[in-house]
């Protein structure tokens, strides 16, 4: 197996303006938090190397443009992605409604093969502001869409402190690879990254 | 090929009589702008036997009213009768302005010449494409197999889905996967295979009649007449244009046409323009690329000047011809790239005139009379398009540019404005202050569209001093300026990308209601490039896409078989106007907004500034085979490398270079064109407005 070339694993992050996408990714990848990034305009993407037992995989992370309104850009970018990242602030309430909203419109624009079993992962972003006071959607709450959704993983993070941004993007990343075809790769059973890992989450019940 | 045996439609009597006999309106007017007639001319240049035979035509479609905007006025529109005519197993199409009903002055039989369509056969279209507003006229785009396009034909009275039903009974037509409103003609393909086909299209016509490609001499010589032909119409407003019409209709080629066009623009550009045109056709020739592969005639002619240019450039020290442009020294060619047929980078010291110092202060008041109008103000756009503003002067000379002071105003007259202009901003912001906390609880389209607003001020330029640092009070007026926009303009609401096109403005003006004043003009521009179904941007993609076949079509043919022709690689530059792009340098955003404000030489120059970008890069995008998700990081990580001054050099050579053909790629009303006002109404559906 370690002899198949590198495998590309498109990943995209979707949610409300001001979520927290760019900083998530770049946490993730640059393992950097800033203040100062702008809206994001368009699309972007940064690339991580990630290596699962001998194999080595490029993780594609899309950001992508929050407000509702560039929606219609979708068709360009979704295509072909093996995961989608539904992101919500838990301090807003309805950056959490409109993961319905997002979760649809990926189906629609992305157009898997089987929308069905397409792996979503969902995270619930900056449970560090003000203590966690000022949140709003609860774990709870969260888990039971999740649920609902056909038990989709749901990950608590901060992109600030870099809380569980690994965790996450682990199970993302995981649950890319299952995406693929089997007879594209080997899946493996175990990832060795993610062992031992503590997680406040449901976990990534892959 | 079937073309054999059809009626020679571009024959002048012919056609006068074909026009008698289907007793069509103004038929006899000829243009010289798009020889439609070109395969069919092309291949039977000596038979002209059936073409006395206009029984053979038979009318399958006519629609009155089908018009052309020209230009965003609406006086200036050109009605005329659309057509499609079969013959044998042929289908043309027609469009030819009515004579004589033009309200208008400034409409010139010469302009309605330029823009008659005279018996296109189906055979050299590529594809139709539709576009059907729920508000305003449906208007179909007819691309040509060259990758020339005609202006978009409004159906005034409807009927574009009848005409497209007729050409479908009587032509193959195919939807196109990527886009269910473009109808690809001669598509005999699978459609997977579509893209390379109709790519190869151009070049096997050509190819396919090697030796009847031109009936005259495509020599220097009759590039210098076609040159002079050209020139003296311009210059005739009388009317009697078409006394030039006979010589026009010597060529009929539309690669050679467009080819022709591009470098008899481009001659008028430098001096060196004989030469030059000799080396790009055989470059082309020798390489297999761009338009000019039929120019074997004239290769042979001019062999020995282009020898001479090309030995001048090589003593000269100049970069030998696949070489990469300046901005990538160190890449390594992994594919041999296509030549750039306007040989774009060796160039660049002719094209494009030397950008000058601002406008400063003295010369400024030069251009005021004594009460402060603006006595020329074409020459004061040209004077700023090739130099911009001296920062302190911008304040003033924006107003203006951007549409807040009228040019013919006085300073009493502007002094007038502002103070009333003021106190109608603060009864607008009112609208949003008088809304109490009570009243925003039960208002959530207020809340959201406030959320966001405040969500982008404050990751706004926050590292320009202007806006940097905690309670900022510029970051408050940012906010507190979108939102009053929001209510000013409630259907468009606040739109990410907005807050950048915002902050150079209320820096330069340094003054809240001037600032929103200003943007206000902007957005009347830009509005449509934040609408939901964001047409603004498709349609300014789209015009981008015909512009680089237009002007470089080796690299537009990488685009299309790479998968790139939905150009949305540009869509940060277009935008936000590059401000992305050259913002660790401010002050080149402010440079770069004051000359394309000018609207000088074109309202689309962002447009070319795009394209000269890629073409300084053409040869590392091609060259690394570059795929769609390589080109878009690729130009996101372009920030801040842009070199401004060439880049609009460049940009200024294409569009002139362009010329009628650019302009016509470009659909009417496409930003920052002021919107076609009976379309301009931002179809949103409540719901949806944030």
């Amino acid at each position: 197996m370690a002899s198949r070339r590198r495998m590309l694993l498109k990943v995209i992050i979707l949610g409300d303006s001001g979520v927290g996408k760019t900083s998530l990714m770049n946490q993730y990848v640059n393992r950097k938090f800033s203040n100062q990034y702008k809206a994001t305009i368009g699309a972007d993407f940064l690339t991580k190397e990630i290596q699962f037992e001998d194999r080595l995989f490029t993780l594609q992370i899309w950001d992508t443009a929050g407000q509702e309104r560039f929606q219609s850009l979708g068709v360009a970018f979704y295509r072909g992605a093996d995961c989608c990242v539904l992101v919500h602030d838990v301090n807003v309430m309805k950056s959490f409604e409109s993961l319905s909203n997002w979760r649809e419109e990926f189906l629609i624009q992305a157009s898997p093969s089987d929308p069905e079993n397409f792996p979503f992962v969902v995270l619930g972003n900056k449970i560090d502001v003000d203590g966690g006071n000022s949140r709003v959607v609860s774990e709870k709450k969260a888990k039971a869409w999740c649920a609902s959704k056909g038990n989709i993983p749901y990950f608590e993070t901060s992109a600030k402190e870099g809380f569980n941004v690994e965790a996450a993007f682990e199970c993302i990343a995981k649950n890319a690879l299952k995406n693929e075809p089997e007879e594209e790769m080997y899946i493996p059973d175990t990832i060795d990254v993610a062992r031992e890992r503590q997680q406040k989450s449901s976990g990534c019940e892959c | 090929m079937h073309e054999t045996d059809i009626h020679d439609l571009s024959d002048d009597a012919d056609y006068a009589a074909a026009s008698k006999q289907f007793e069509c309106l103004g038929g006899e007017v000829k243009g010289y702008w798009f020889r439609g007639s070109s395969s069919v001319t092309r291949s039977d240049s000596s038979k002209k036997s059936s073409s006395s035979d206009p029984e053979d035509a038979q009318i399958v479609y006519l629609k009155d009213n089908v018009t052309i905007h020209p230009t965003q006025y609406a006086t200036e529109r050109i009605s005329g009768r659309l057509k499609l005519i079969k013959q044998g197993s042929s289908l043309y199409m027609t469009w030819i302005p009515y004579k004589g009903q033009s309200s208008n002055p400034r409409l010139s039989e010469k302009d309605k010449n330029l823009y008659t369509i005279r018996a296109v056969p189906f055979s050299d279209i590529q594809s139709i494409r539709r576009h059907t507003p729920t508000i305003g006229w449906q208007y179909v785009i007819v691309v040509l197999s060259s990758g020339l396009a005609f202006p978009p034909l409004y159906f005034y009275s409807g009927g574009v889905r009848e005409f497209l039903a007729t050409v479908k009974q009587h032509v193959l037509i195919v939807r196109s996967s990527e886009d269910a409103n473009v109808f690809l003609v001669n598509n005999f393909q699978d459609p997977l295979q579509r893209t390379l086909s109709s790519l190869e299209l151009p070049r096997s016509l050509a190819n396919g009649t090697p030796s009847s490609s031109f009936r005259g001499s495509p020599s220097d010589n009759n590039n210098q007449e076609r040159l002079d032909t050209v020139t003296t119409s311009e210059d005739n407003h009388s009317g009697s244009g078409q006394l030039n019409i006979r010589q026009r209709q010597k060529t009929h080629d539309p690669a050679r046409d467009l080819s022709i066009q591009v470098l008899e623009k481009f001659s008028l550009v430098t001096r060196f323009a004989r030469e030059t045109t000799s080396q790009l056709f055989r470059d082309n020739l020798v390489d297999g690329h761009g338009h000019g592969q039929s120019q074997s005639q004239s290769q042979s002619q001019s062999q020995s000047q282009g020898e001479r240019r090309r030995n001048n450039w090589a003593s000269k020290d100049h970069q030998p011809l696949e070489m990469a442009p300046i901005d990538d020294p160190i890449v390594p060619k992994l594919v041999p790239v296509p030549s750039d047929p306007i040989e774009f980078d060796k160039l660049s010291l002719v094209w494009g005139k030397p950008r000058q110092h601002p406008l400063g202060v003295e010369e400024w008041s030069s251009f005021l009379d004594y009460e402060g109008r603006i006595m020329d103000p074409d020459a004061l756009k040209k004077r700023i398009f090739y130099g911009g503003v001296e920062h302190n002067l911008r304040k003033e000379v924006w107003a203006f540019l951007l549409g807040y002071y009228s040019y013919d105003s006085t300073y009493a007259e502007r002094q007038y404005v502002v103070s009333v202009k003021t106190a109608e901003y603060m009864t607008i912001k009112n609208q949003w202050q008088s809304i109490s906390p009570e009243q925003a609880k039960r208002f959530t389209k207020f809340r959201e569209r406030r959320g966001l607003i405040e969500k982008d001020v404050v990751r706004t330029d926050r590292s320009l001093s202007f806006y940097e640092g905690d309670d900022n009070p510029n970051v408050r007026l940012l906010h507190d300026i979108l939102l009053t926009y929001s209510f000013y303009n409630f259907d468009l609401g606040y739109c990410q990308g907005m807050s950048d096109l915002l902050s150079p403005i209320l820096f330069i003006m340094q003054d809240e209601s001037e600032a929103f004043w200003c943007f206000v003009s902007l957005m009347e521009r830009l509005g449509p490039n934040f609408n939901r179904d964001q047409n603004g941007m498709h349609s300014q993609l789209f015009a981008l896409s015909k512009l680089v076949e237009l002007l470089d079509s080796p690299l537009h043919n990488y685009f299309k078989q790479n998968d790139c022709l939905n150009y949305f690689f540009c869509f940060r530059w277009i935008l936000i106007q590059f401000k992305r792009q050259v913002e660790f340098e401010y002050d080149k955003t402010l440079r770069l907004w004051e000359v394309l404000w000018t609207h000088y030489l074109s309202e689309h120059l962002h447009l070319y500034v795009c394209i000269a970008i890629l073409k300084r890069h053409r040869g590392k995008i091609m060259g690394e085979e570059m795929d769609f998700d390589t080109l878009l990081k690729f130009i996101n990580e372009l920030s801040g490398q842009i070199e401004l001054d060439p880049v609009l050099r460049d940009a200024e050579a294409l569009c002139v270079c362009a010329g009628e053909n650019g302009a016509a790629s470009i659909p009417p009303g496409t930003p920052p064109a002021l919107p076609i006002p009976e379309a301009s109404i931002y179809q949103q559906q409540d719901d949806e407005v944030l």
